[in-house]
């Protein structure tokens, strides 16, 4: 443990930017996902034809492809622009904190965009046209009807995508976030002591899924609570 | 910017060269986790505590951390130790194409084992008791009824994981590995074009990803037949 003296709040402040990117990222899946869903159920062929391209490209290809095509190209593209205005510029790179959370978001996106359609198909059609028949507007039934019977259903998988994402959050130490893994590889050009360090990377991580997946359970209990009566 | 094609039909065999090192990481890692999974699941199954409690606390650890971590531990972390220097398995651990089998079919061994028990546990009572009644004991239970009902159903989702697998082995680039991703890192690195090397790489991914599916479904198509000649 003497391993670490000095360097515990180095630790502490990589694991709140793993927080903060988790955040980020969770809402910015949560958007994609719903977007994506809409498209997928919606009857235009366009909107279906991009969602599903989106779902099959994202899913199918490695997280850390992603990640570096995110980082690098945009970095080509922001210092080909700079150019134009300015050519003594010679690189300019996207903020890795905001590139990383984009990728990943889009990424487990994909994967929720299946879930939220699953979820959305699952919602009883009865109750849609019974919010119908009350005289509802498409967005209040989206909002009092849809979404309340549909989180339900994408509780459960959707805990596990928050698992993946808080897990691909590591993968942005390799475009140079100063994150719990960035931070041991630092600690560990001056302690010469790699496996206590990923050691200590490897719990917090382990800490954070063990609260997702409380949090998860809580969600879940409170989601069901009309069903306690049941039982 | 320009979008470069002679760059893109130059660095597509070069890529592929790595191919087999990604297949070689793939099929090893995938027939060891397999492997591993099947003997978590008995542990798991097993009913006594001393084994099933390791088993469960194996798979929380290693499904509750990131891949990337995991890797470094074995690869950069491993070799602190004295014990593992001195040990048989130091010429595995010493190389980084031992480590990187070593992390994925550790990592696949704890997520399979999941999807087996799910398996497991979806198989019909009725059809053990009819088994026990017939006089079959526990073990022939285990492989004439149990087994062969629990794969079909687990086939479904041990494919998507094969998926995520083929994904991670990507990640073998980060220790030094030269896998189609090890390759195209070297490339862009050179001609600092990420958009013409990564975006032909991703589709070299897509064609994986969807050979797989493929074979998949195939073999779960073979698997039901007997489901379809009912109809």
């Amino acid at each position: 443990m003497e391993v670490l003296t000095g360097w515990w709040d180095d630790f502490f402040w990589g694991s709140l930017v793993v927080v903060e990117l988790f955040f980020v990222a969770l809402i910015l899946t949560v958007l994609f996902g719903l977007i994506g869903s809409a498209a997928k159920l919606s009857k235009n062929r366009f909107a279906n034809a991009i969602a599903n391209g989106y779902t099959i490209v994202f899913r199918g290809t490695p997280e850390i492809l992603v990640l570096l095509l995110f980082y690098f190209g945009s970095a080509v593209a922001l210092t080909a622009i700079a150019q134009v205005f300015d050519p003594e510029v010679k690189f300019v790179d996207f903020p890795p904190f905001w590139a990383g959370s984009l990728a990943i978001a889009l990424i487990i996106g994909s994967y929720a965009t299946e879930t939220f359609r699953g979820a959305f198909l699952g919602v009883d059609p009865g109750q849609v046209e019974a919010a119908r028949a009350l005289g509802l507007s498409n967005l209040q039934t989206f909002i009092y009807v849809r979404i309340p019977a549909m989180w339900r259903l994408a509780l459960p998988p959707f805990g596990n995508h928050m698992l993946s994402l808080i897990k691909d959050t590591a993968l942005v130490a390799i475009i140079g976030l100063e994150e719990t893994l960035f931070v041991a590889e630092q600690a560990i050009g001056y302690t010469a002591k790699p496996f206590t360090l990923y050691l200590v990377v490897g719990t917090i991580y382990l800490g954070f899924s063990t609260i997702i997946t409380l949090t998860v359970m809580l969600c879940e209990k409170y989601a069901n609570r009309h069903l306690e009566i049941a039982k | 910017m320009s979008f470069d094609l002679d760059l893109i039909l130059d660095s597509i065999p070069k890529m592929l060269m790595g191919l087999g090192l990604t297949l070689q990481l793939l099929f090893l890692s995938l027939a060891i986790g397999t492997a591993l999974a099947i003997i978590l699941l008995l542990m798991r199954i097993s009913g006594r505590w001393f084994l099933s409690a390791p088993a469960m606390v194996y798979i929380y650890i290693f499904r509750g951390t990131p891949i990337l971590v995991q890797i470094f531990i074995i690869y950069y972390g491993l070799p602190q130790l004295e014990l593992v220097r001195e040990s048989i398995l130091w010429p595995i651990l010493r190389e980084p194409f031992g480590c990187a089998i070593v992390a994925l079919s550790l990592n696949t061994g704890a997520y399979v084992s999941e999807i087996f028990r799910g398996g497991v546990l979806g198989v019909d009572r009725g059809l053990k008791e009819a088994a026990a009644a017939l006089g079959l004991s526990a073990r022939q239970r285990f492989i004439y009824i149990t087994a062969p009902i629990a794969i079909r159903l687990s086939l479904p989702a041990y494919s998507n994981d094969v998926v995520s697998l083929m994904k991670s082995t990507a990640l073998a680039s980060t220790i030094t590995l030269l896998d189609m991703t090890g390759i195209a890192r070297t490339i862009v690195a050179e001609t600092y074009a990420p958009y013409e090397v990564f975006l032909s790489l991703m589709v070299i991914y897509l064609v994986l990803t969807w050979m797989i599916q493929r074979s998949f479904g195939w073999i779960e198509k073979r698997m039901s037949r007997h489901v379809r000649s009912e109809i």
